[in-house]
């Protein structure tokens, strides 16, 4: 074995192994001070730029083969995703000031690392599950709310079904070919047999569960709105991020055919159209996130209905825009004592006028959510359903596109009740701290330049 | 090449107005007021120098920037000068400075914003304008709404929520669905010719099937239709143009409106000439019912907003008629009616928005008389009055004239070769222009004449105001005097408008 190799491909995760062990070294002895973010914040951002060093460098090599190795697209994805990482931790503070939150947010992201490298099924199951269990554990973290505790219960309940779902299909796929490695599954796409597509279907629904697809969605809306805001950008941003990444390493290049493109367009498009309608009448700011994440995971599964190459580019540039915007709100969120109080949409009535920046930054993010040039969201958006009607799927892309304008009217809601309504007398604001307010600011020059220069971007991945 | 990186900065101003607007302190209002009609007077002055080196006897593009922006798609940030937008630029940087110092004592909450909203919606109407580049135009065209969004939400009237609401969910519904024609035109012309590219240029060439073209044409003009508005899709306008505030009026009135005329004479018609052909009647059809309904609504409104809103889209169906008519006289009358409704709408509401800041009330009845306590005001106003109803001298005659003429011209050769139909609609257009001096001289009369009224007795104009108002009859008296200046450097756009939409396009056809 080249231990040369090793060490320095898998950079990013050693770093991060790192980061955990030291994290709890530092738990045990229990340093009373900023530690612990200060270090976190390291060992993910020193990730990030070797992740990214990586990818420049272009490093392409079969690790372990067959089960584990390094491309340089995927440790593009790989520095994408931990920086979004780097922003979380910045708008952290507020919630955790120390503890476990830490150590258990970077066995995450270490998950969706192994995943982006899994070339056989145990890999992949092992970092999809690595990027999941700790997140049960980070929804209960705020247990200030009872319902905290129903939300972690019924993410784990479903999370598990979801996951025994997988491996079933699995199981299945590995009856037909004999085979684990993954490029089973593309090749079963297209394969004739029963069984294959018994598997594909499987699998595919498994991911479905995980990213929120209608019918498969409840879990969402519960766990997002139980959990504390850096917990709810996490889940927002970065497992779904892993989550699409994880689908679109399974399904490669291999064009999708029909029946198989109608599973694969027609959930997601009731997910958009569901998950825009259900936004428009919540009172829960992180309930309205988790709709319109189950509208976003839409159009996010529809980019597998694109031709092959600029599958992953569109999925990899969408997550990137789309988890800039979701930090960027979410970071920007008026602070408040009481966690239910600072949810409520009613928090934000007014806002322009107690703190203009905040309110600039959720306008900015809202527009762009809603998918309205020429804020990053369209651009992606673009990429997206370009990609599905250059394949050749003119009727869903319509209605894709039909089902996002649905989702105009509530984004442009929470730009009302911030700009065009007197400030309610009783709310008391508090400006975001400083840690907050430069991660916004970090997710705002990021959007503008994706937002100037996307040709540059779409060129990197 | 300096003219080129004149027109950038033009486009691109409004955005350092903002960063400058950012670094005023927010006590200073005053200051912002004053340096954002600086730097709007300075890109009118840099419009109109451009205007002026703007050459008549050349085709195509001028001043023309060309930077690859997504290699990827073959889109580029491809702007310049034409005989198509070179009227409208300078339409809206005139606008400009008159919007902002419209403004001054109408805004007095959130003046920064205010401010900022402005020049971005200057910036992207501008960016619209110049766009040669089908994906830089879808771009500005939907970058509009925020702005404008947000400028009838935040300062507009009472129901200001549920008009702007309906402003945007209007647009964006036609917007949505020309977002799909666009990328299906785009990934349609890569099938035949290789590339893939959204320069306007290139999609020109394109030949589709008619039944894609008419769809696609359907989702352009949907679009279209709604920002002009044609009438069964005008029902936002009211509201919007009711309960914006005046700045907003003007930018809708003056400039947004004529994106959607813009956009078909553009776009629209050029891209999908066989599909415009066999669907010329019904959009003639719906352009003549705009003038009358738009007219016979103007004439029962009691709110004096509504009469201009309804007024407004009145006069943008000559323009649609025009564009129609594929007449040369027809389709620089357009033009010509483009930029006169321009003027006249916007001197309106302006008109409209000053004397609401005197008696807070927008009632016809509440009025009357005013030609004996207000003077000033009186004369501007029955001037711009005229000038709507397309007195000879102002340009609405030039426009409404040259329109009507195409028309006719138009539809007399086929009324002889047995289609009676465009000639009906052309008579039917006259009596538009009848309908029209009666609700505009209804409203001057009961408005200015008779016996003295008014809700408080207020002051005459200022000089703030008076100056915004005697540009505006500037421009419309130089308009209906010596348009020929203007229709020289127009005349070789429009012949190559007629080209594009006369030429058949469909496969299976003689090239």
């Amino acid at each position: 074995m080249n231990w040369h190799a090793v060490a320095t491909a898998m950079l990013p995760e050693h770093l991060l192994l790192a980061g955990i062990v030291v994290l709890l070294a530092v738990e045990i002895a229990s340093v009373k001070s900023r530690a612990a973010l200060a270090l976190s914040l390291l060992f993910v951002a020193a990730a990030a730029v070797a992740a990214a060093l990586l990818a420049f460098a272009g490093a392409d090599i079969d690790l372990f083969p067959g089960h584990f190795s390094v491309r340089p697209a995927a440790s593009l994805a790989k520095a994408i995703v931990l920086a979004l990482a780097v922003i979380l931790l910045l708008m952290s503070r507020d919630d955790f000031e120390r503890g476990e939150y830490y150590p258990l947010l970077l066995s995450s992201l270490y998950g969706v690392c192994l995943l982006l490298s899994a070339d056989s099924f145990p890999t992949l199951f092992l970092g999809i599950e690595l990027m999941s269990l700790p997140v049960y554990v980070l929804v209960l973290l705020a247990f200030r709310r009872p319902e905290s505790a129903e939300a972690a219960l019924k993410y784990l309940v479903l999370g598990g079904a979801a996951s025994a779902t997988f491996v079933m299909g699995v199981s299945l796929l590995y009856g037909e070919s004999g085979s684990m490695a993954i490029s089973t599954f593309s090749g079963a796409l297209g394969a004739p047999g029963a069984l294959a597509t018994v598997a594909v279907v499987l699998i595919v629904v498994s991911f479905f569960i995980k990213g929120a697809i209608v019918p498969f969605h409840t879990w969402a809306p519960d766990a997002y709105e139980g959990a504390s805001v850096p917990v709810t950008a996490y889940m927002a941003t970065i497992i779904k991020a892993g989550v699409l990444l994880a689908v679109a390493r399974l399904f490669g290049t291999v064009p999708v055919l029909r029946p198989m493109a109608d599973l694969l367009a027609i959930l997601p498009l009731i997910s958009i159209i569901w998950g825009n309608l259900a936004a428009m009448r919540q009172q829960s700011f992180r309930r309205m996130i988790a709709y319109s994440s189950i509208a976003h995971a839409g159009y996010l599964f529809y980019a597998f209905l694109g031709d092959g190459p600029g599958r992953f580019q569109a999925v990899v540039f969408y997550l990137l825009a789309y988890g800039l915007m979701n930090l960027l709100a979410l970071a920007s969120l008026p602070r408040h004592e009481d966690d239910a109080v600072r949810d409520r949409m009613d928090n934000l009535t007014g806002l322009y006028h107690r703190d203009p920046y905040a309110a600039l930054m959720i306008a900015i993010a809202m527009f762009s959510l809603a998918g309205i040039p020429p804020l990053p969201g369209f651009i992606a958006k673009f990429l997206i359903f370009a990609n599905v009607m250059a394949a050749g799927y003119t009727t869903y892309a319509v209605l894709g596109l039909v089902g996002s304008y649905l989702g105009i009217y509530f984004y442009l809601r929470v730009v009302q009740l911030m700009f065009m309504s007197a400030p309610t007398p009783v709310t008391i604001t508090h400006a975001s701290r400083r840690l907050a307010r430069s991660a916004s600011l970090i997710c705002l020059v990021a959007a503008t330049l994706v937002a100037v220069f996307p040709g540059w971007v779409i060129g990197l991945l | 090449m300096a003219d080129a990186a004149l027109l950038n900065i033009v486009l691109l101003l409004p955005l350092a107005g903002i960063a400058l607007l950012l670094a005023v302190r927010a006590p200073h209002e005053d200051s912002m007021r004053w340096l954002s009609l600086a730097v709007m007077l300075a890109q009118f002055v840099m419009a109109a120098v451009l205007y002026v080196h703007f050459d008549a006897a050349a085709t195509g593009l001028q001043f023309e920037t060309r930077l690859a922006w997504i290699p990827a798609w073959g889109v580029h940030y491809q702007i310049g000068l034409d005989g198509y937008n070179v009227l409208l630029v300078l339409l809206t940087t005139f606008l400009g400075p008159l919007v902002v110092a419209g403004s001054f004592s109408a805004i007095q909450k959130d003046v920064k914003l205010f401010h900022a909203m402005v020049f971005l919606i200057q910036f992207a109407m501008l960016g619209a304008f110049l766009a040669q580049d089908l994906f830089l135009f879808y771009l500005f065209w939907e970058a509009m709404m925020i702005p404008m969004f947000l400028i009838i939400g935040i300062w507009g009237g009472e129901r200001r929520i549920y008009a702007t609401f309906k402003f945007v969910l209007y647009t964006a519904f036609g917007s949505i669905l020309m977002l799909a024609a666009v990328i299906y035109l785009v990934y349609a012309l890569q099938a035949t010719s290789g590339a893939t590219s959204f320069a306007m240029a290139d999609l020109y060439k394109s030949r589709l099937p008619l039944p894609v073209q008419t769809l696609l044409l359907a989702a352009f003009a949907l679009s279209f239709a709604i920002k002009v508005p044609m009438f069964p899709l005008h029902t936002w306008l009211p509201d919007a143009h009711v309960e914006a505030p005046t700045a907003g009026s003007v930018i809708l009135a003056g400039v947004l409106l004529k994106m959607g005329t813009y956009g078909f004479m553009k776009l629209g018609f050029p891209l999908f000439p066989d599909a415009t052909r066999l669907l010329t009647p019904i959009l003639m059809m719906l352009a003549v019912i705009s003038i009358i309904y738009g007219a016979c609504l103007a004439l029962v409104q009691d709110d004096i907003k509504k009469i201009i809103a309804y007024s407004s889209i009145s006069h943008l169906g000559y323009v649609m008629l025009g564009l129609l008519s594929l007449d040369l006289l027809g389709i620089q009358g357009a033009v010509i009616q483009m930029v006169s409704h321009g003027l006249t709408a916007a001197g309106l509401f302006l008109m409209v928005g000053m004397i609401y800041e005197r008696c807070h009330t927008r009632e016809l009845a509440a009025y009357g008389g005013l030609a004996k306590i207000l003077p000033v005001y009186s004369v501007f106003f029955m001037i711009l009055t005229l000038a709507a109803v397309g007195l000879p001298t102002t340009s609405g005659f030039t426009g409404e004239f040259l329109v009507l003429l195409g028309a006719f011209n138009a539809a007399w050769p086929q009324f002889q070769s047995g289609t009676s139909l465009p000639l009906v609609l052309a008579v039917a257009a006259v009596g538009g222009v009848v309908l029209g001096a009666l609700y505009m001289l209804r409203f001057a009369q009961s408005f200015l004449f008779g016996v003295v009224k008014a809700p408080h007795l207020p002051m005459d104009l200022n000089l703030r105001e008076k100056t915004i108002l005697a540009a505006i009859v500037i421009g419309i008296f130089a308009l209906g005097l010596f348009p020929d200046e203007p229709m020289r450097k127009t005349e070789l756009a429009a012949k190559a408008y007629q080209q594009l939409v006369v030429t058949q396009r469909a496969p299976g056809s003689m090239p």
